[in-house]
C-alpha cells in the first residue's frame, strides 16, 4: 500500500503539486492522468524518491520515502517518460549494465536478462544495437529495464506515449502480465481512454491537484455523467421529491410522469444504495428502482474537468 | 559489483566511439611529426652529439605529451555527469544501488583510462629516445609520474565541472580555463615578482611554483650534472619539485573528488544542513547517500 499524504511541491514559483493526498492499493494498476503540466512526473518522481515533496509525506508500506530513499529505490522500478538509453550498446548490454549496478550477482545476470527479454518478446533483438530499435521496441526494453531488479512497484511515466495501437495493445498485456505477477503499476498519461483500458484504479489531477480518484468503474461512471435514476411509487411523489432533493449526490429530481419520478445520480454504489435506504426508511412506498448510465461523453467530460472545475 | 558494471559501461560507450580511435591517431602523429621534424632539423644544422640529439628529442616529446594531455584529459571527463543529465539517464543511474563515490569514481577511471591509453600508446615513441641516448631510465619514470598526475588532476576537475555546472559546454569551457590558469598564473606571478623586485634565478622557497606542471616536468630533467631547480621544502622535508607536484595536487585531487561525490547526489545544499543537524545530537557524522 503506497499513501500520499498531504503533498505540495513547487519549482520556484510554479506550484506543481498541491496538497495532494492518494492511497494506491498493492496489486493494483493505478492510473494517473491529466493534461500536460497537471504534475504527474512530479508525483512520480516524488514516488521514485528523486525529489523531496515541500510538504507531506508519501509512505512505502509504512516506511517513509525521503527517509529511506535508497530503500524505496530498491523496491521501485522506474521507467521516465523519455527513453534514456545508451545508443552504442546492445539490448543484452544494456540490461547487464542496469542489472549490474543494481547489485544482482554477475553469475544471474545472464538468466535474468534473458527472462527479461522474453518477458518483453526482445529475444530476437538480443545483439541488436539500441539505436537500431524501434519506438516501440525501446520502450519495451526501456521496461525490461525497469524490471531487472524485480521491483515491487513500477512507476511507468507516460509509457503509452507515441505508440502504435499495436504497441499499446501489446503494453497494455504486458503490465498486465506483470499485475498477474503481482506487481503494483503506476502509470500516467494524459489520455484518458488509454488509461481506462489498462488500469483498474484511477486518479485525475489537475493543476497539482487531485479532481477525482476511485477504481475505474467509479471514475468513468461519474465522468460518464453519472447514472440515471427512474423511481416509481405509490402515491407520495412530493414526498419522495423533497426526500431525494436532500440526498447528496442527487440532483434534476422531476415527477413529470404521475407517480415516476427522475433524477441524476453521481456517486458509487454504496452511495446509490443509500439512496434507497433513505427512500425506505422514510416509509416511502417504492415500486420501483431503475439506475441506468446518463449516456455522457467520456472523454467531453473528461476535458471539461480538467479544463477547470470539478464533476460534482 | 556495482562500481565495475558503470566502468564496463563506460569503456565499452567510450571504445566503440569513432572519436576515441581519431584522437588517438591524431595524438600519436602530432607527437611523430614534431618528432620527426626535430630530428631532421637538428641532424642537419648542428653536429651536436647523438646523446644530445636524443635529450632534445626526449625534452621536445614530454613537453608536447604535457602539453596534450592537459589539453585532452578534460574533454575525457568534463561532461560525464552532466552528459548523463543530457541524455536523461542521469535518473536511473540515481535509482541505482550505485553510491555517490561509486558513481563519481567510476566515471572518473573510465576518463582517465583515455588518457591513461594515450601515455601508454607513446611509450613506443619514447623508445626511440633510448637509441639516441643521454636519457635515464629513472628520468623517464619521474616524468610519467607527472603525466599521470597531471591527467589524474586535471580529470578530477572536469570530473568536478561536469557535476557542478549544467550544460556540457560550460564545463569543457570551464575545465580548459582551470589549465590554462593553472599553467600560466604561477609564471606570471614570478614575472610580476621579478618586477617589484630582482629574482635570483633559483625556485627555493618560491611556493607559487610548487604545484606547476611545467615546473615538474623540468625538475626531472638531468642535464648531465644534477638536477638543474633546486629541491622545495614541504612539511619541513627538502623535496624535487616533481615530488611535490605530486603530493599537492592528489591532495588536490583528492578534494575534488570528495566535492564532487558530495555535489552528485540531489540536494547537496539540505544534505549537508541535515548532516549537521544530526551532529551535535549523535556526536558523529551521519552516513550520508
Amino acid at each position: 500500500m503506497i499513501k500520499i499524504q498531504h503533498v505540495s511541491k513547487s519549482y520556484r514559483r510554479v506550484d506543481a503539486l498541491k496538497d495532494l493526498s492518494l492511497e494506491i492499493p498493492q496489486g493494483s494498476i493505478y492510473g494517473l492522468i491529466g493534461p500536460n503540466g497537471a504534475g504527474k512526473t512530479t508525483l512520480i518522481r516524488i514516488l521514485a524518491a528523486l525529489l523531496i515533496p515541500n510538504a507531506g509525506l508519501v509512505w512505502f508500506d509504512g516506511e517513509e520515502v525521503s527517509k529511506t530513499p535508497a530503500l524505496i529505490q530498491r523496491k521501485v522500478g522506474y521507467m521516465p517518460d523519455f527513453f534514456g538509453v545508451y545508443p552504442d550498446l546492445t539490448s543484452v548490454e544494456y540490461l547487464e549494465f542496469y542489472a549490474g549496478i543494481h547489485g544482482i550477482p554477475r553469475k544471474k545476470q545472464a538468466s535474468t536478462v534473458n527472462d527479461l527479454l522474453e518477458l518483453v518478446d526482445l529475444s530476437s533483438k538480443r545483439d541488436a544495437l539500441v539505436e537500431t530499435l524501434s519506438r516501440g521496441m525501446k520502450q519495451r526494453l526501456c521496461l525490461a529495464r525497469a524490471l531487472v531488479h524485480d521491483p515491487e512497484v513500477l512507476l511507468l511515466d507516460e509509457p503509452a506515449s507515441g505508440l502504435d495501437p499495436r504497441a499499446r495493445v501489446e503494453l497494455r498485456e504486458l503490465l498486465r502480465t506483470l499485475q498477474g505477477m503481482g506487481k503494483t503499476i503506476i502509470i500516467s498519461s494524459h489520455i484518458l481512454l488509454e488509461l481506462a483500458e489498462m488500469c483498474t484504479d484511477i486518479a485525475i489531477i489537475q493543476g497539482g491537484q487531485l479532481v477525482l480518484a476511485g477504481d475505474v468503474e467509479q471514475v468513468t461512471r461519474r465522468l460518464d455523467g453519472g447514472l440515471h435514476i427512474e423511481i416509481r411509487v405509490l402515491e407520495c411523489v412530493p414526498e419522495t421529491t423533497e426526500a431525494l432533493k436532500e440526498i447528496e449526490g442527487i440532483s434534476n429530481v422531476t415527477s413529470e410522469n404521475g407517480d415516476v419520478i427522475q433524477a441524476e445520480f453521481i456517486g458509487d454504489e454504496r452511495a446509490l444504495h443509500r439512496v434507497l435506504a433513505t427512500l425506505i426508511t422514510k416509509g416511502i412506498p417504492v415500486v420501483s428502482f431503475a439506475p441506468r448510465s446518463s449516456g455522457g461523453r467520456l472523454e467531453e467530460v473528461f476535458m471539461s474537468i480538467t479544463e477547470g472545475g470539478s464533476p460534482s | 559489483m556495482t562500481f565495475a558494471a558503470l566502468l564496463t559501461k563506460e569503456l565499452r560507450l567510450r571504445l566503440r566511439r569513432e572519436r576515441t580511435i581519431w584522437v588517438l591517431i591524431t595524438y600519436l602523429l602530432v607527437m611523430t611529426l614534431l618528432g620527426f621534424l626535430f630530428i631532421s632539423r637538428t641532424s642537419a644544422y648542428n653536429s651536436n652529439s647523438v646523446s644530445t640529439l636524443g635529450l632534445g628529442l626526449y625534452t621536445l616529446l614530454m613537453f608536447v605529451q604535457l602539453f596534450l594531455i592537459m589539453f585532452i584529459t578534460p574533454a575525457f571527463t568534463a561532461t560525464s555527469i552532466n552528459g548523463e543529465k543530457e541524455r536523461q539517464t542521469f535518473d536511473l543511474l540515481l535509482c541505482s544501488r550505485l553510491s555517490a563515490f561509486e558513481l563519481v569514481a567510476g566515471k572518473l577511471v573510465a576518463g582517465l583510462a583515455n588518457a591513461l591509453l594515450l601515455i601508454a600508446a607513446s611509450i613506443p615513441l619514447f623508445s626511440l629516445v633510448f637509441f639516441f641516448g643521454g636519457v635515464g631510465p629513472a628520468q623517464v619514470f619521474q616524468a610519467t609520474l607527472v603525466f599521470v598526475v597531471t591527467a589524474i588532476v586535471v580529470g578530477t576537475f572536469g570530473l568536478f565541472c561536469s557535476t557542478l555546472l549544467k550544460r556540457p559546454p560550460v564545463s569543457i569551457a570551464i575545465a580548459y580555463m582551470f589549465c590554462v590558469i593553472w599553467v600560466i598564473t604561477p609564471w606570471l606571478l614570478s614575472f610580476l615578482l621579478q618586477l617589484s623586485a630582482p629574482f635570483n634565478g633559483s625556485v627555493q622557497g618560491s611556493y607559487i611554483f610548487l604545484g606547476n606542471p611545467i615546473l615538474a616536468m623540468i625538475s626531472t630533467f638531468t642535464f648531465g650534472v644534477g638536477p638543474p631547480i633546486g629541491t622545495v621544502s614541504l612539511f619541513g622535508t627538502s623535496l624535487a619539485p616533481w615530488i611535490t607536484y605530486a603530493i599537492i595536487n592528489l591532495l588536490l585531487t583528492i578534494v575534488l573528488l570528495l566535492l564532487s561525490t558530495w555535489l552528485v547526489k540531489p540536494y547537496p545544499i539540505s544534505r549537508l544542513s541535515r548532516l549537521m543537524e544530526k551532529r551535535p545530537r549523535k556526536g558523529k557524522v551521519a552516513a550520508t547517500v
